[in-house]
């Protein structure tokens, strides 16, 4: 069975991006969320074999998202995907339990690359 | 503003104009602005918190801004309103994101803030009391991107 994966953008213009290169690659995309609480909220509805996060977002950003989803199943499989490419940034996220950290804009097949690692796994 | 915050927005620029347009980009002359000026159709207005303040502007023809989105939505035809302002937003949130990296570089630490629209002819813009610097970056055939920066040191705005 295809693997089940939350988006998280507050960009539809991502969301669209990530959804194509998900599902040509034979993922499921169970969800679509444009900012932190929505994806806390669907996180717990849908349970995703994975989530993407971006981080810059109305309402609530995706590090605070993040420390909530890893909080209520501390194992999560949470992949940042964010434009905020700087050190405090990635340091913050794998401190709090982000499995990779990938920097827009990224190539379609990073993505496929660290979605895969953590799914095989 | 000081000149080592430009650098940082050149370069992030030539790196996702590369990445997302499939095109090499070209640095213009820079130019201060005036305390009061015209925007361009299609802006992105970002703003940078933390150890610097301020706000960039991304400013675009709305020709070069339907030739950009439609480069960033893989040459989609018919292509929603709704879709092609994401990915312009969403160009203005990376170049500004990529920035915040090499500013931290620096030695600043910043924060963006997510990305609004202000769409339309003949809209005025100051930006009060940090004085705005032009980067234009040409995009090829696209056309050009202006790109209005303006940031203080954080110290510098409480002393003020
Ligand atoms: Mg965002």
């Amino acid at each position: 069975m295809a693997k089940r994966i939350l988006i998280t953008d507050d960009a539809l213009f991502m969301r669209v991006t990530l959804k194509n290169i998900l599902t040509q690659n034979g993922f499921e995309v169970v969800g679509e969320a444009a900012n932190g609480r929505e994806a806390v909220e669907l996180y717990s509805s849908l349970k995703p074999d994975l989530v993407t996060m971006d981080i810059t977002m109305p309402e609530m950003d995706g590090l605070e998202a993040l420390k909530q989803i890893r909080a209520s199943d501390p194992q999560a499989k949470v992949v940042m995907c964010t434009a905020m490419g700087q050190k405090n940034m990635v340091v913050e996220a794998v401190q709090n339990g982000a499995k990779d950290f990938i920097v827009k804009p990224f190539q379609p097949e990073r993505v496929i690359e660290a979605v895969s690692k953590l799914l095989a796994a | 503003m000081r000149a080592e915050f430009v650098n940082p927005f050149v370069q992030a620029t030539c790196d996702v104009v590369r990445l997302t347009m499939g095109t090499e980009p070209k640095l213009g002359s820079l130019s201060a602005r005036p305390k009061i000026f015209t925007a361009t159709e299609f802006n992105v207005s970002c703003g940078i918190v933390g150890d610097l303040v301020g706000g960039v502007l991304y400013g675009l023809s709305s020709e070069t801004a339907y030739s950009v989105a439609k480069q960033m939505l893989g040459g989609m035809e018919e292509i929603p309103d709704e879709l092609s302002t994401s990915a312009l937003a969403e160009l203005g949130n990376m170049i500004s994101g990529n920035t915040s990296s090499k500013l931290q570089a620096l030695g600043f630490v910043c924060d963006i803030t997510p990305p609004s629209i202000i769409r339309g002819t003949n809209i005025s813009i100051s930006t009060i009391d940090i004085p705005a610097l032009v980067i234009p970056i040409e995009l090829g055939a696209h056309g050009s991107l202006e790109i209005t920066v303006s940031l203080k040191e954080r110290a510098a705005v409480k002393a003020a």
